[in-house]
Protein backbone atom coordinates (compact mmCIF):
# COMPACT_ATOMS: atom_id res chain seq x y z
CA UNK A 1 0.00 0.00 0.00
CA UNK A 2 1.51 3.30 -1.09
CA UNK A 3 1.50 6.62 0.77
CA UNK A 4 -1.00 7.71 -1.30
CA UNK A 5 -3.72 4.99 -0.63
CA UNK A 6 -2.76 5.40 2.74
CA UNK A 7 -3.21 9.36 2.46
CA UNK A 8 -7.09 8.41 0.99
CA UNK A 9 -7.97 5.84 3.54
CA UNK A 10 -6.64 7.14 6.57
CA UNK A 11 -8.45 10.64 5.32
CA UNK A 12 -11.51 9.00 4.63
CA UNK A 13 -11.45 7.97 8.17
CA UNK A 14 -11.11 11.07 9.59
CA UNK A 15 -13.87 12.57 7.56
CA UNK A 16 -16.22 10.33 8.55
CA UNK A 17 -15.53 10.10 12.37
CA UNK A 18 -15.60 14.08 11.89
CA UNK A 19 -19.04 13.98 10.39
CA UNK A 20 -20.04 11.66 13.37
CA UNK A 21 -18.28 13.42 16.34
CA UNK A 22 -21.18 15.78 16.38
CA UNK A 23 -23.82 13.43 17.20
CA UNK A 24 -22.05 11.57 19.70
CA UNK A 25 -21.20 14.84 21.32
CA UNK A 26 -24.82 15.54 21.45
CA UNK A 27 -25.53 11.68 22.77
CA UNK A 28 -23.14 12.42 25.36
CA UNK A 29 -24.74 15.88 26.25
CA UNK A 30 -27.87 14.37 26.13
CA UNK A 31 -26.66 12.06 28.55
CA UNK A 32 -25.41 14.38 31.50
CA UNK A 33 -27.95 17.15 31.06
CA UNK A 34 -30.91 14.85 32.08
CA UNK A 35 -32.35 15.24 35.29
CA UNK A 36 -32.48 11.74 36.19
CA UNK A 37 -29.73 8.83 35.16
CA UNK A 38 -31.32 7.35 32.13
CA UNK A 39 -32.15 3.76 32.17
CA UNK A 40 -29.44 1.46 29.53
CA UNK A 41 -32.81 0.81 27.03
CA UNK A 42 -33.73 4.79 27.25
CA UNK A 43 -29.75 5.22 26.60
CA UNK A 44 -29.87 2.74 23.88
CA UNK A 45 -33.01 4.19 21.99
CA UNK A 46 -30.88 7.68 22.09
CA UNK A 47 -28.25 6.67 20.70
CA UNK A 48 -30.29 4.58 18.02
CA UNK A 49 -32.05 8.07 16.83
CA UNK A 50 -28.71 10.09 16.86
CA UNK A 51 -27.43 6.99 14.82
CA UNK A 52 -30.21 7.42 12.07
CA UNK A 53 -29.21 10.94 11.87
CA UNK A 54 -24.90 10.35 11.91
CA UNK A 55 -24.90 7.35 9.96
CA UNK A 56 -25.99 9.35 6.47
CA UNK A 57 -23.06 12.38 7.28
CA UNK A 58 -20.43 9.35 7.85
CA UNK A 59 -20.99 7.88 4.85
CA UNK A 60 -21.91 10.80 3.19
CA UNK A 61 -18.23 12.88 4.25
CA UNK A 62 -16.53 9.53 3.38
CA UNK A 63 -18.18 10.05 -0.17
CA UNK A 64 -17.30 13.69 -1.49
CA UNK A 65 -13.79 12.88 0.28
CA UNK A 66 -13.23 9.89 -2.15
CA UNK A 67 -14.84 12.00 -4.79
CA UNK A 68 -12.34 15.07 -4.18
CA UNK A 69 -9.68 12.43 -3.88
CA UNK A 70 -10.25 11.15 -6.98
CA UNK A 71 -10.84 14.68 -8.87
CA UNK A 72 -7.82 17.00 -6.52
CA UNK A 73 -6.49 15.14 -3.54
CA UNK A 74 -4.88 12.74 -5.99
CA UNK A 75 -2.79 14.81 -8.16
CA UNK A 76 -1.73 16.32 -4.51
CA UNK A 77 0.94 13.57 -4.18
CA UNK A 78 1.63 13.75 -0.10
CA UNK A 79 0.51 15.66 2.65
CA UNK A 80 1.60 19.14 0.96
CA UNK A 81 0.34 21.72 3.15
CA UNK A 82 1.07 24.68 0.83
CA UNK A 83 -0.39 23.12 -2.10
CA UNK A 84 -3.55 22.44 -0.23
CA UNK A 85 -3.78 25.87 0.94
CA UNK A 86 -3.44 27.21 -2.64
CA UNK A 87 -5.95 24.87 -4.22
CA UNK A 88 -8.43 25.09 -1.67
CA UNK A 89 -8.20 29.07 -2.46
CA UNK A 90 -7.85 29.04 -5.88
CA UNK A 91 -11.33 27.25 -6.06
CA UNK A 92 -12.91 30.19 -4.43
CA UNK A 93 -11.33 32.51 -7.85
CA UNK A 94 -14.24 33.87 -10.10
CA UNK A 95 -14.39 32.14 -13.42
CA UNK A 96 -12.83 34.53 -15.17
CA UNK A 97 -9.37 33.88 -12.74
CA UNK A 98 -9.33 30.48 -12.72
CA UNK A 99 -6.36 30.68 -14.91
CA UNK A 100 -4.51 32.55 -12.35
CA UNK A 101 -5.30 29.83 -9.82
CA UNK A 102 -3.94 27.59 -12.41
CA UNK A 103 -0.46 29.44 -12.73
CA UNK A 104 -0.17 29.96 -8.98
CA UNK A 105 -0.16 26.47 -8.67
CA UNK A 106 2.01 25.84 -11.16
CA UNK A 107 4.56 27.81 -9.94
CA UNK A 108 4.28 27.17 -6.34
CA UNK A 109 5.81 23.48 -7.31
CA UNK A 110 8.81 24.87 -8.65
CA UNK A 111 9.20 26.59 -5.13
CA UNK A 112 12.05 24.07 -3.26
CA UNK A 113 12.46 25.39 -0.01
CA UNK A 114 9.57 24.72 2.46
CA UNK A 115 9.13 28.21 4.58
CA UNK A 116 9.35 29.42 0.92
CA UNK A 117 6.39 27.44 -0.18
CA UNK A 118 4.45 28.26 2.40
CA UNK A 119 5.34 32.07 1.98
CA UNK A 120 4.32 31.52 -1.80
CA UNK A 121 1.29 29.46 -1.27
CA UNK A 122 -0.16 32.26 1.23
CA UNK A 123 0.51 35.00 -0.63
CA UNK A 124 -1.05 33.31 -3.71
CA UNK A 125 -4.16 32.50 -1.53
CA UNK A 126 -5.02 35.94 -0.42
CA UNK A 127 -4.61 36.83 -4.02
CA UNK A 128 -6.82 34.18 -4.77
CA UNK A 129 -9.53 34.62 -1.86
CA UNK A 130 -9.07 38.32 -2.53
CA UNK A 131 -8.18 38.99 -6.49
CA UNK A 132 -7.78 42.49 -7.70
CA UNK A 133 -9.42 44.50 -10.31
CA UNK A 134 -12.88 44.62 -8.67
CA UNK A 135 -14.82 47.53 -9.59
CA UNK A 136 -13.90 49.57 -6.51
CA UNK A 137 -16.39 52.09 -7.50
CA UNK A 138 -19.32 49.81 -7.65
CA UNK A 139 -17.89 47.86 -4.41
CA UNK A 140 -17.47 51.57 -2.50
CA UNK A 141 -21.22 52.45 -3.93
CA UNK A 142 -22.52 49.00 -2.87
CA UNK A 143 -20.92 48.89 0.62
CA UNK A 144 -22.42 52.20 1.37
CA UNK A 145 -25.83 51.26 0.43
CA UNK A 146 -25.17 48.17 2.39
CA UNK A 147 -24.64 50.60 5.58
CA UNK A 148 -27.39 52.55 4.96
CA UNK A 149 -29.65 49.97 4.18
CA UNK A 150 -28.62 48.42 7.95
CA UNK A 151 -28.71 52.16 9.47
CA UNK A 152 -32.08 52.18 7.94
CA UNK A 153 -33.46 48.90 9.18
CA UNK A 154 -32.60 49.65 12.62
CA UNK A 155 -34.22 52.61 12.16
CA UNK A 156 -37.29 51.70 10.77
CA UNK A 157 -37.26 48.39 13.29
CA UNK A 158 -36.82 50.36 16.30
CA UNK A 159 -39.73 52.98 15.30
CA UNK A 160 -42.98 50.42 13.85
CA UNK A 161 -41.61 46.47 14.97
CA UNK A 162 -38.88 45.93 17.54
CA UNK A 163 -39.72 42.31 17.42
CA UNK A 164 -37.99 42.29 14.04
CA UNK A 165 -34.62 44.26 14.84
CA UNK A 166 -32.67 41.01 15.48
CA UNK A 167 -34.24 39.69 12.20
CA UNK A 168 -33.88 42.69 9.94
CA UNK A 169 -30.41 43.93 11.40
CA UNK A 170 -28.74 40.21 10.94
CA UNK A 171 -30.19 39.87 7.41
CA UNK A 172 -30.12 43.47 5.93
CA UNK A 173 -26.19 43.55 7.19
CA UNK A 174 -25.69 40.25 6.27
CA UNK A 175 -26.95 40.77 2.22
CA UNK A 176 -25.11 44.38 2.46
CA UNK A 177 -21.75 42.48 3.28
CA UNK A 178 -22.31 39.79 0.56
CA UNK A 179 -23.22 42.16 -1.89
CA UNK A 180 -20.36 44.21 -1.09
CA UNK A 181 -18.05 41.41 -1.46
CA UNK A 182 -20.04 39.90 -4.61
CA UNK A 183 -19.42 43.53 -6.18
CA UNK A 184 -15.50 43.45 -5.47
CA UNK A 185 -14.82 40.02 -6.57
CA UNK A 186 -16.20 40.58 -9.75
CA UNK A 187 -14.55 42.68 -12.56
CA UNK A 188 -18.10 43.04 -14.58
CA UNK A 189 -21.13 42.93 -12.62
CA UNK A 190 -23.29 40.50 -14.76
CA UNK A 191 -26.21 38.89 -14.73
CA UNK A 192 -27.35 36.07 -12.17
CA UNK A 193 -24.96 33.04 -12.84
CA UNK A 194 -27.33 30.43 -12.47
CA UNK A 195 -30.54 31.64 -14.57
CA UNK A 196 -33.55 33.37 -14.24
CA UNK A 197 -35.62 30.48 -13.17
CA UNK A 198 -33.25 29.78 -9.88
CA UNK A 199 -32.59 33.51 -9.14
CA UNK A 200 -36.17 33.86 -9.54
CA UNK A 201 -37.53 31.12 -7.47
CA UNK A 202 -34.70 32.24 -4.64
CA UNK A 203 -35.28 35.68 -4.82
CA UNK A 204 -39.34 35.22 -4.76
CA UNK A 205 -39.04 32.61 -1.74
CA UNK A 206 -36.69 35.11 0.40
CA UNK A 207 -39.34 38.11 -0.55
CA UNK A 208 -41.92 35.52 0.90
CA UNK A 209 -39.96 34.76 3.97
CA UNK A 210 -39.23 38.16 4.86
CA UNK A 211 -43.38 39.43 4.11
CA UNK A 212 -44.59 36.54 6.45
CA UNK A 213 -41.95 36.76 9.31
CA UNK A 214 -43.11 40.63 9.23
CA UNK A 215 -46.42 39.47 9.51
CA UNK A 216 -46.36 37.01 11.94
CA UNK A 217 -44.17 39.62 14.12
CA UNK A 218 -47.39 42.16 13.51
CA UNK A 219 -50.35 39.63 14.30
CA UNK A 220 -48.51 37.87 17.13
CA UNK A 221 -45.01 39.52 18.54
CA UNK A 222 -45.62 37.39 21.39
CA UNK A 223 -47.16 33.97 21.97
CA UNK A 224 -47.64 31.51 24.21
CA UNK A 225 -46.14 28.14 24.25
CA UNK A 226 -44.64 25.29 26.04
CA UNK A 227 -46.07 23.34 28.79
CA UNK A 228 -47.95 25.38 31.03
CA UNK A 229 -48.19 27.93 28.46
CA UNK A 230 -45.59 30.62 28.86
CA UNK A 231 -45.42 33.90 26.92
CA UNK A 232 -42.66 34.09 25.15
CA UNK A 233 -41.23 36.09 21.91
CA UNK A 234 -42.54 34.74 18.51
CA UNK A 235 -38.80 35.12 17.33
CA UNK A 236 -36.48 34.94 19.78
CA UNK A 237 -32.73 36.25 18.86
CA UNK A 238 -31.49 32.76 18.08
CA UNK A 239 -33.89 32.12 16.10
CA UNK A 240 -33.89 35.42 14.10
CA UNK A 241 -30.27 34.76 13.32
CA UNK A 242 -30.96 31.61 12.19
CA UNK A 243 -33.94 32.87 9.89
CA UNK A 244 -31.56 35.36 8.98
CA UNK A 245 -28.42 33.18 8.12
CA UNK A 246 -30.89 31.08 6.13
CA UNK A 247 -32.26 33.71 4.28
CA UNK A 248 -28.80 35.34 3.38
CA UNK A 249 -27.37 32.37 2.42
CA UNK A 250 -30.00 30.52 0.33
CA UNK A 251 -30.26 34.12 -1.43
CA UNK A 252 -26.69 34.59 -2.05
CA UNK A 253 -26.54 31.04 -3.55
CA UNK A 254 -29.14 31.45 -6.04
CA UNK A 255 -28.02 34.65 -6.89
CA UNK A 256 -24.19 34.10 -6.73
CA UNK A 257 -23.60 30.41 -6.65
CA UNK A 258 -20.01 28.88 -6.61
CA UNK A 259 -18.56 27.57 -10.16
CA UNK A 260 -19.39 24.39 -9.32
CA UNK A 261 -22.70 24.31 -7.95
CA UNK A 262 -24.06 26.40 -11.17
CA UNK A 263 -22.54 24.85 -14.10
CA UNK A 264 -24.12 22.04 -13.94
CA UNK A 265 -27.10 21.84 -15.90
CA UNK A 266 -28.68 18.33 -15.00
CA UNK A 267 -28.31 19.63 -11.25
CA UNK A 268 -29.86 22.75 -11.89
CA UNK A 269 -32.83 21.17 -13.51
CA UNK A 270 -33.00 18.06 -11.03
CA UNK A 271 -32.09 20.10 -8.32
CA UNK A 272 -35.53 22.71 -8.82
CA UNK A 273 -38.02 20.17 -9.97
CA UNK A 274 -37.06 18.35 -6.24
CA UNK A 275 -37.23 21.69 -4.43
CA UNK A 276 -40.94 22.84 -6.16
CA UNK A 277 -42.07 19.29 -5.55
CA UNK A 278 -41.18 19.23 -2.05
CA UNK A 279 -42.77 22.83 -1.57
CA UNK A 280 -46.01 21.53 -3.40
CA UNK A 281 -46.18 18.06 -1.90
CA UNK A 282 -46.03 20.11 1.31
CA UNK A 283 -49.08 22.20 0.17
CA UNK A 284 -50.49 19.32 -1.41
CA UNK A 285 -50.42 17.49 1.83
CA UNK A 286 -51.30 20.46 3.86
CA UNK A 287 -54.93 21.01 2.13
CA UNK A 288 -55.92 17.30 1.81
CA UNK A 289 -55.35 17.53 6.01
CA UNK A 290 -57.56 20.52 6.31
CA UNK A 291 -60.38 18.77 3.71
CA UNK A 292 -59.69 15.84 6.45
CA UNK A 293 -59.00 13.28 4.20
CA UNK A 294 -57.18 9.88 5.15
CA UNK A 295 -56.54 11.29 9.04
CA UNK A 296 -54.03 13.68 7.88
CA UNK A 297 -55.05 16.28 10.28
CA UNK A 298 -52.03 14.94 12.69
CA UNK A 299 -49.66 17.72 11.38
CA UNK A 300 -46.82 17.57 9.19
CA UNK A 301 -43.92 15.73 11.12
CA UNK A 302 -44.59 12.87 8.80
CA UNK A 303 -44.13 14.59 6.17
CA UNK A 304 -40.75 16.48 6.96
CA UNK A 305 -39.02 13.15 7.93
CA UNK A 306 -39.89 11.13 5.56
CA UNK A 307 -40.76 12.92 2.07
CA UNK A 308 -37.52 15.38 1.57
CA UNK A 309 -34.50 12.31 2.12
CA UNK A 310 -36.75 10.37 -0.11
CA UNK A 311 -37.41 13.13 -2.84
CA UNK A 312 -33.20 14.27 -2.14
CA UNK A 313 -32.32 10.50 -2.44
CA UNK A 314 -34.59 9.81 -6.26
CA UNK A 315 -33.47 13.17 -7.44
CA UNK A 316 -29.79 13.44 -6.84
CA UNK A 317 -29.21 10.09 -8.07
CA UNK A 318 -31.57 10.45 -11.35
CA UNK A 319 -29.09 13.52 -11.84
CA UNK A 320 -26.40 11.45 -11.45
CA UNK A 321 -27.48 8.94 -13.95
CA UNK A 322 -28.61 12.20 -16.38
CA UNK A 323 -25.52 13.52 -16.23
CA UNK A 324 -22.95 10.48 -15.45
CA UNK A 325 -22.02 12.81 -12.47
CA UNK A 326 -20.85 12.50 -8.72
CA UNK A 327 -21.28 16.39 -9.26
CA UNK A 328 -24.24 16.37 -10.94
CA UNK A 329 -25.87 14.36 -8.75
CA UNK A 330 -24.47 16.71 -5.37
CA UNK A 331 -25.80 19.78 -7.79
CA UNK A 332 -28.96 18.40 -8.04
CA UNK A 333 -29.13 17.38 -4.02
CA UNK A 334 -27.45 21.06 -2.95
CA UNK A 335 -30.09 23.25 -5.26
CA UNK A 336 -32.93 20.83 -4.07
CA UNK A 337 -31.82 21.95 -0.30
CA UNK A 338 -31.26 24.94 -0.81
CA UNK A 339 -34.38 26.10 -3.01
CA UNK A 340 -36.59 23.84 -1.12
CA UNK A 341 -35.42 24.96 2.09
CA UNK A 342 -37.15 28.39 1.18
CA UNK A 343 -39.75 27.04 -0.07
CA UNK A 344 -40.78 25.12 2.33
CA UNK A 345 -41.01 27.27 4.75
CA UNK A 346 -42.42 30.50 3.10
CA UNK A 347 -45.28 27.42 2.56
CA UNK A 348 -45.16 26.24 5.86
CA UNK A 349 -45.58 30.08 6.98
CA UNK A 350 -48.36 30.98 4.78
CA UNK A 351 -50.54 27.47 5.88
CA UNK A 352 -50.13 28.00 9.41
CA UNK A 353 -52.32 30.53 9.67
CA UNK A 354 -55.27 28.01 8.31
CA UNK A 355 -54.20 24.75 10.34
CA UNK A 356 -54.52 27.62 13.38
CA UNK A 357 -57.87 28.87 12.20
CA UNK A 358 -59.05 25.38 10.96
CA UNK A 359 -57.40 22.80 13.66
CA UNK A 360 -56.78 24.96 16.30
CA UNK A 361 -53.45 23.84 16.31
CA UNK A 362 -49.58 24.09 14.94
CA UNK A 363 -48.83 23.03 11.73
CA UNK A 364 -45.85 20.68 12.47
CA UNK A 365 -48.25 18.16 15.13
CA UNK A 366 -51.69 19.70 15.15
CA UNK A 367 -50.51 20.73 19.14
CA UNK A 368 -53.41 22.94 20.82
CA UNK A 369 -53.08 25.71 23.26
CA UNK A 370 -50.41 27.18 22.43
CA UNK A 371 -49.97 30.50 19.89
CA UNK A 372 -50.04 30.59 16.38
CA UNK A 373 -46.57 32.47 16.17
CA UNK A 374 -44.96 29.04 17.56
CA UNK A 375 -44.86 28.15 13.78
CA UNK A 376 -42.47 30.58 12.80
CA UNK A 377 -39.53 29.13 14.99
CA UNK A 378 -41.18 25.58 14.44
CA UNK A 379 -41.00 26.41 10.35
CA UNK A 380 -37.05 27.92 10.77
CA UNK A 381 -35.89 24.92 12.84
CA UNK A 382 -37.82 21.96 11.80
CA UNK A 383 -36.61 22.60 7.94
CA UNK A 384 -33.41 23.30 8.73
CA UNK A 385 -33.01 20.25 10.71
CA UNK A 386 -35.44 17.95 8.08
CA UNK A 387 -33.54 19.05 5.11
CA UNK A 388 -30.17 20.33 5.95
CA UNK A 389 -29.62 17.75 8.33
CA UNK A 390 -31.48 14.47 7.20
CA UNK A 391 -32.14 14.85 3.66
CA UNK A 392 -28.91 16.48 2.40
CA UNK A 393 -26.55 13.73 3.44
CA UNK A 394 -28.83 11.24 1.99
CA UNK A 395 -29.20 13.12 -1.24
CA UNK A 396 -25.11 12.72 -1.20
CA UNK A 397 -25.82 8.85 -1.10
CA UNK A 398 -28.20 8.87 -3.88
CA UNK A 399 -25.69 10.79 -5.98
CA UNK A 400 -22.67 8.24 -5.66
CA UNK A 401 -25.64 5.44 -6.31
CA UNK A 402 -27.09 7.39 -9.12
CA UNK A 403 -23.00 7.06 -10.21
CA UNK A 404 -22.29 3.96 -9.82
CA UNK A 405 -25.54 2.92 -11.41
CA UNK A 406 -24.62 4.98 -14.51
CA UNK A 407 -20.97 3.50 -14.42
CA UNK A 408 -22.77 -0.27 -14.47
CA UNK A 409 -24.72 0.48 -17.32
CA UNK A 410 -21.98 2.22 -19.37
CA UNK A 411 -19.55 -0.64 -18.54
CA UNK A 412 -22.14 -3.12 -19.94
CA UNK A 413 -22.85 -1.05 -22.98
CA UNK A 414 -19.46 0.21 -23.84
CA UNK A 415 -16.95 -2.17 -25.32
CA UNK A 416 -13.85 -2.88 -22.97
CA UNK A 417 -11.35 -0.04 -23.11
CA UNK A 418 -14.16 2.76 -24.04
CA UNK A 419 -15.36 3.32 -20.76
CA UNK A 420 -13.00 6.19 -19.70
CA UNK A 421 -14.78 9.02 -21.79
CA UNK A 422 -18.24 8.18 -20.96
CA UNK A 423 -18.01 9.18 -17.22
CA UNK A 424 -17.11 11.87 -15.44
CA UNK A 425 -15.81 11.51 -11.65
CA UNK B 1 -2.93 51.39 -23.75
CA UNK B 2 -1.96 54.81 -21.83
CA UNK B 3 -2.41 55.65 -18.31
CA UNK B 4 -3.27 58.96 -16.46
CA UNK B 5 -1.35 58.45 -13.47
CA UNK B 6 2.75 56.78 -12.63
CA UNK B 7 2.12 53.40 -11.97
CA UNK B 8 3.24 51.81 -8.16
CA UNK B 9 6.79 51.90 -7.69
CA UNK B 10 6.82 47.60 -7.51
CA UNK B 11 4.44 47.56 -10.88
CA UNK B 12 7.09 50.13 -12.08
CA UNK B 13 9.64 47.81 -11.34
CA UNK B 14 7.53 44.45 -12.70
CA UNK B 15 7.26 46.90 -15.86
CA UNK B 16 11.21 47.42 -16.37
CA UNK B 17 12.04 43.71 -15.56
CA UNK B 18 9.64 42.68 -18.27
CA UNK B 19 10.86 45.34 -20.68
CA UNK B 20 14.23 44.40 -20.59
CA UNK B 21 13.84 41.82 -23.14
CA UNK B 22 10.64 42.27 -24.24
CA UNK B 23 10.25 39.07 -26.58
CA UNK B 24 11.31 36.60 -23.70
CA UNK B 25 8.40 34.74 -21.90
CA UNK B 26 8.91 35.18 -18.13
CA UNK B 27 7.09 33.52 -15.14
CA UNK B 28 6.02 34.67 -11.86
CA UNK B 29 8.13 32.79 -9.73
CA UNK B 30 11.15 33.89 -11.84
CA UNK B 31 9.89 37.61 -11.55
CA UNK B 32 9.25 37.55 -7.80
CA UNK B 33 13.19 36.33 -7.15
CA UNK B 34 14.32 38.58 -9.61
CA UNK B 35 12.88 41.39 -8.08
CA UNK B 36 12.38 40.45 -3.96
CA UNK B 37 8.49 40.76 -4.67
CA UNK B 38 6.31 38.16 -2.76
CA UNK B 39 3.66 36.57 -4.87
CA UNK B 40 1.18 38.39 -2.80
CA UNK B 41 2.54 41.08 -4.86
CA UNK B 42 3.34 40.08 -7.74
CA UNK B 43 0.20 38.42 -8.80
CA UNK B 44 -2.29 41.07 -8.68
CA UNK B 45 0.45 43.39 -10.54
CA UNK B 46 0.65 40.88 -13.35
CA UNK B 47 -3.39 40.52 -13.37
CA UNK B 48 -3.79 44.19 -13.54
CA UNK B 49 -1.22 44.56 -16.16
CA UNK B 50 -3.27 41.84 -18.17
CA UNK B 51 -6.50 43.25 -17.29
CA UNK B 52 -5.22 46.59 -18.92
CA UNK B 53 -3.90 44.84 -21.93
CA UNK B 54 -0.36 45.43 -21.71
CA UNK B 55 0.71 42.37 -21.01
CA UNK B 56 0.78 39.37 -22.64
CA UNK B 57 0.06 35.51 -21.22
CA UNK B 58 0.56 32.28 -22.54
CA UNK B 59 0.95 28.62 -20.95
CA UNK B 60 3.72 26.93 -21.63
CA UNK B 61 3.77 24.35 -24.38
CA UNK B 62 5.93 22.02 -23.84
CA UNK B 63 6.60 21.41 -19.89
CA UNK B 64 9.14 19.00 -18.68
CA UNK B 65 7.43 15.53 -17.31
CA UNK B 66 6.43 15.84 -13.65
CA UNK B 67 5.82 19.08 -13.60
CA UNK B 68 2.33 21.33 -14.77
CA UNK B 69 2.88 23.68 -17.34
CA UNK B 70 3.94 27.25 -16.64
CA UNK B 71 1.53 30.54 -17.21
CA UNK B 72 4.42 32.95 -19.24
CA UNK B 73 4.16 36.52 -19.32
CA UNK B 74 5.16 39.50 -21.55
CA UNK B 75 5.00 42.84 -22.29
CA UNK B 76 1.94 43.60 -25.37
CA UNK B 77 2.94 46.70 -28.08
CA UNK B 78 1.60 49.32 -25.47
CA UNK B 79 3.14 47.80 -22.70
CA UNK B 80 6.21 48.26 -24.04
CA UNK B 81 5.33 52.17 -24.98
CA UNK B 82 4.49 52.48 -21.02
CA UNK B 83 7.64 50.51 -19.80
CA UNK B 84 9.61 53.63 -22.60
CA UNK B 85 7.60 55.78 -20.61
CA UNK B 86 8.51 54.93 -17.42
CA UNK B 87 12.42 54.12 -18.28
CA UNK B 88 12.43 57.78 -19.39
CA UNK B 89 10.60 59.44 -16.45
CA UNK B 90 11.78 61.40 -13.57
CA UNK B 91 13.75 58.78 -10.88
CA UNK B 92 11.13 56.96 -8.52
CA UNK B 93 11.04 56.19 -5.08
CA UNK B 94 14.14 53.90 -3.50
CA UNK B 95 11.97 50.75 -3.19
CA UNK B 96 11.25 50.58 -7.00
CA UNK B 97 14.74 51.89 -7.77
CA UNK B 98 16.08 49.37 -5.67
CA UNK B 99 13.81 46.22 -7.32
CA UNK B 100 14.70 47.78 -10.82
CA UNK B 101 18.75 47.38 -10.16
CA UNK B 102 17.91 43.99 -8.68
CA UNK B 103 16.21 43.10 -12.06
CA UNK B 104 19.46 44.53 -13.91
CA UNK B 105 21.76 42.33 -12.01
CA UNK B 106 20.11 39.12 -11.90
CA UNK B 107 19.84 36.58 -14.88
CA UNK B 108 17.15 35.71 -16.92
CA UNK B 109 15.76 32.78 -18.35
CA UNK B 110 15.21 32.65 -22.15
CA UNK B 111 11.24 32.20 -22.75
CA UNK B 112 10.06 29.06 -25.08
Amino acid sequence: VNRGTRLRRLGGLAVSAAAAAPFVAVWVAMLRAADDPLTARARLELAIWLAVFGTPWAVAARLLWRAWWRRTGAGLSSFDGPAWLLAAAAATLPADRRDWGAAMAAELTQVPDRAERWRFAAGSARVAVLPPGGNRAAAGVAGTLAVAALVAAGLATGAALPELRVFALTFVGLVGGLATLAVARRRRVGRAGPGPVIAGLGLAAVAGCVAATTWYLTEYPVTNAGHPPVVSATLPPVTAVALALTLAGGLWLALTPPRWLAGDRHGRRFGVGVAVALAAGFVLLSRLALRGGGGLDAGMMSYLLFVPPLLLLAGSAAAAVAGRSFRTGIAAGAWATVLGGLLVIVAWLVEAPRWYRQLGGLLLDAEGGVGMGVNLGDAVWWTLVTLGLWALPVGVIGAASGRAWARRRARHAAPAGHLGGRLRA
Amino acid sequence: MPRSRRPSAQTTAVVLALAEAPSTWRYGYELCQQLGLKAGSMYPILMRLADRGLLETTWEREAPAGRPPRHLYRLTGPGRVLAAELAAAPPVPATAARAASRARRRPRLEGT
